[in-house]
């Protein structure tokens, strides 16, 4: 695939939710030849596991099926999941890209019926849903799962199991012998989407996150309140499935805070509205308290906090929460000061949500290839090498933001291929 | 309302290890994570904002500031490093100089730029006091051996009054003197002050002895036992190597009273009583031990604030390390003088004594004004904050 500069004109996108999606899309849509690329086995990405998402609170549903049907029908774009980048070596425009694809254990022949997971006698937490619930070790990522294949937990598979699940498909789409595969493609740049990880809630040792039920972060909220999430949408305590009276969303939960992530995601403010929005809709009383450090509702949202600021139940007081205490009934006691009174405020309630931000997943987990990042690991684009990052990987963004970036990360990418 | 910072307050702050109060943004973990504040008014989240306003008037009249072990669990969780527990200091080190009297004094022991002078002061007064008596020279060996450092003034036959108490007492009393008086004078000014500040009720005052034994000596008590540094979590071990401290001052205070007793008093009739004691002496022993003790626990503490300042970024100053060396100083020296007398070195003990000497006469008059203030002003701090919480505090009265 070279074109008459000598250039590769493909282009490889690395990470498979809306920011790749959207880049891989713009690119072929102006007829690139485009490799997108994704760690879990299904696209979708973190899109995939929210209940709402802004500017119109539509389900993931909305955005990404429509997507999904556009790479599906777009002949310039091969779609590999399970796929990381292993090596890159060649310069801009002749980049040799060696991926490496992990075994999947089912074959194409799988038409997702469901045999194999109704056969299948093993259970594993359900990363999906953060662990929240257990699925079978072979299964569909979610309801949406594109491609609409099954993947089977091989190290978490008993030899029952294996029998089992093998014996169950009817297509002979089950290969417990799949190996790991490497494929070498030639690209011309690179589009980093690698997106980003849910801060680990169990670094702010003062938030008790794990030694509560009751402490959740904002993403297993959405979860929580997602129709296809681990209680059918139902906002209850997870452990005891107590319904909530009172809830508390902790906000800056390890961001803005140079001992964790220095920066702030941007969203978590948004998140939280959004999230009140959900237990008020299933909750008309509930007590809601937001203890923030600054409430940042950029743009038009203005207009959506005063919504829920009018909300009499909805209490917001201006301190950071810095102790959880588990109690003894399953709730939990905040405690934060209120830096308006000046006075230390201890509000018990029966289930507190940590506004948890994004940590970008490559900064996190190395990249494969040298890179221009920044101290949070957030990718800094190197046009004229070619590397050019987007969405969350490249800062902490919404939705709308992420589309944008990978818009202009594609028109980047393009222009590399036809130098 | 109008605000007027004082923005020489706030450079003052910043000089003396409150360079990072400008990072803090106000997100009130501190006051949470903190061990020793209450759920009314805690602290140190509005004493960051006084002091990135220059609202003096505001800090130098609250007892918190005193409250505060600076024992780093603010620090530690500050999202900013805008070190909490290093601004409370640095407006502690302010209050010392601002209370302080003679003022001229209090300036001068604030800033490492004061230093040669605050040692040439002691240095000139115990060395013209040491022309002055005439002695000016070394002793026999087999004198030093006999009367160790007890004729450092030299010697005269009026058994009413050794020589060597009188020039001793000529310098130290009067350092000493002084050091009371400034002390009494800041902590009436500051109770004052924060008795107004914070609304005591005018009408109803407890009377000195219900003083003394609801407030004052609860207040004591407390601090002899830690109950509060213990709290303190990050920093665990600047406890342990304050306590020790504390306890080897409270020995050494025994053992100077004990002296004065034996060789003054006692001395002028049994004349066994004269002279240095013997090792196994049990006065001796406890002096031993509270030197032990003393080195040990300045060890700690030093050891401690330079791991701090190397691992967690704190910033060295004069404040802090002033005292830390100048103990440090006490301890040394007079171990050393001791050690000289074991060995016979008359020269060298000799010059070591008299700097022993002049680093108490420091300790004794700069007590006041540098970080050795803490002694009465946290524990008047902290009578005050029982205070306010009793019935006398108009906050209770109002309940």
């Amino acid at each position: 695939m070279t074109d008459e500069q000598g250039t590769s004109g493909a282009i490889l996108v690395v990470g498979g939710g809306i920011s790749g999606l959207t880049a891989a899309l713009e690119a072929a849509e102006v007829g690139n030849d485009v490799f997108l690329i994704e760690k879990s086995a299904s696209f979708g990405g973190r899109v995939a596991q929210l209940n709402q998402y802004f500017p119109k609170l539509c389900p993931p549903s909305c955005g990404l099926e429509i997507n999904f049907r556009r790479v599906k029908n777009n002949r310039k774009i091969r779609t590999y999941t399970m796929t990381t980048v292993k090596s890159v070596s060649g310069a801009p425009g002749n980049y040799q890209v060696n991926l490496e694809i992990a075994p999947r254990y089912v074959n194409s022949n799988c038409t997702a019926c469901g045999d194999c997971a109704e056969a299948c006698p093993d259970m594993i937490d359900n990363e999906f849903n953060f662990g929240m619930d257990k699925t079978k070790a072979a299964y569909l990522l979610h309801d949406m799962a594109y491609p609409r294949r099954y993947v089977i937990n091989k190290a978490k598979l008993s030899a029952d199991g294996a029998k089992a699940v093998k014996a169950a498909c009817k297509y002979n789409a089950v290969d417990l012998d799949m190996q790991v595969q490497n494929v070498t493609v030639n690209v011309a740049s690179i589009v980093w989407a690698t997106g980003w990880t849910p801060y680990d809630a169990t670094k702010m040792d003062n938030l008790k996150f794990g030694h509560s039920n009751a402490i959740i972060t904002n993403m297993m909220m959405e979860r929580l309140a997602a129709p296809n999430g681990p209680t059918g949408g139902a906002v209850v305590r997870p452990g005891d499935g107590k319904e909530v009276s009172s809830i508390a969303f902790v906000q800056c939960a390890g961001s803005r805070d140079e001992n964790h992530l220095e920066f702030c995601s941007h969203i978590c403010c948004m998140a939280t509205l959004k999230q009140m929005t959900y237990v008020r809709e299933r909750y008309p009383d509930a007590k809601m308290y937001v203890f923030y450090i600054d409430l940042r509702t950029p743009g038009k949202y203005e207009k959506f906090r005063e919504k829920l600021t009018n909300d009499k139940n909805s209490f917001f007081i201006k301190g950071k929460v810095a102790e959880i205490v588990p109690e003894s009934d399953g709730g939990v006691t905040v405690v934060a000061e209120n830096a308006v009174t000046g006075d230390k405020i201890r509000q018990k309630v029966d289930m507190a949500v940590l506004a948890t931000g994004m940590q970008p997943s490559l900064g996190l987990e190395g990249s494969p290839v040298s890179l221009n990042m920044d101290n949070s690991g957030f990718i800094i684009s190197d046009n004229e090498k070619g590397m050019i990052s987007a969405g969350c990987a490249k800062k902490a963004a919404d939705v709308v933001t992420t589309t944008q970036s990978s818009t202009a990360a594609a028109l980047k990418a393009i222009q590399i291929s036809r130098r | 309302m109008n605000i007027q910072p004082d923005l020489e307050f706030i450079q003052y702050l910043k000089g003396v290890g409150g360079d990072t109060l400008k990072k803090c943004y106000q997100c009130a973990t501190c006051s949470v994570v903190c061990p020793l504040s209450k759920d009314k008014k805690p602290f140190p989240r509005k004493e960051m904002i006084w002091s990135q306003w220059g609202l003096k008037d505001n800090l130098i009249t609250d007892p918190d500031v005193f409250l505060c072990h600076q024992c780093g669990d603010c620090t530690a969780k500050c999202p900013r490093g805008a070190k909490p527990g290093d601004v409370m200091g640095a407006v502690r080190a302010y209050a010392y100089t601002f209370y302080g009297w003679p003022s001229g004094l209090a300036k001068l022991a604030s800033s490492a730029k004061g230093l040669p002078v605050m040692i040439a002061i002691p240095a000139v007064v115990i060395f013209v006091m040491w022309m002055l008596s005439g002695a000016m020279g070394f002793p026999s060996a087999e004198d030093f051996a006999h009367h160790g450092y007890q004729q450092f003034f030299g010697h005269w036959d009026f058994r009413w009054y050794a020589k060597n108490i009188f020039f001793i007492v000529c310098f130290m009393v009067p350092s000493l003197a002084l050091a009371v008086f400034s002390a009494y004078k800041g902590i009436s000014n500051l109770w004052k002050a924060m008795a107004e500040k914070h609304t005591m009720n005018p009408n109803f005052r407890p009377s000195v002895i219900q003083f003394g034994q609801k407030f004052l000596l609860p207040a004591v008590v407390e601090i002899l036992q830690h109950v509060r540094f213990r709290e303190c979590k990050v920093n665990a071990d600047r406890a342990r190597g304050h306590r020790p401290l504390m306890y080897a001052f409270i020995g050494l205070f025994i053992v100077t009273t004990w002296s004065l007793l034996a060789n003054d008093v006692i001395g002028l009739w049994v004349a066994r009583f004269h002279g240095p004691m013997t090792f196994w002496n049990p006065v001796k022993l406890l002096a031993n031990v509270s030197a032990i003790a003393m080195l040990y626990g300045i060890w700690v503490l030093w050891t401690n604030r330079a791991k701090a300042e190397s691992d967690a970024g704190l910033s060295g100053n004069f404040y802090d390390w002033f005292l830390i060396w100048e103990i440090m100083a006490v301890g040394v020296t007079g171990t050393l003088a001791e050690v000289c007398r074991w060995a016979g070195l008359v020269q060298i003990g000799y010059l070591i004594y008299f700097c022993h000497l002049v680093a108490v006469m420091m300790l004794f008059l700069y007590l006041p004004y540098t970080k050795l203030a803490h002694l009465v002003y946290r524990t008047f701090a902290i009578a005050f904050d029982k205070c306010r919480e009793s019935s006398f505090g108009t906050d209770a009265a109002v309940k």
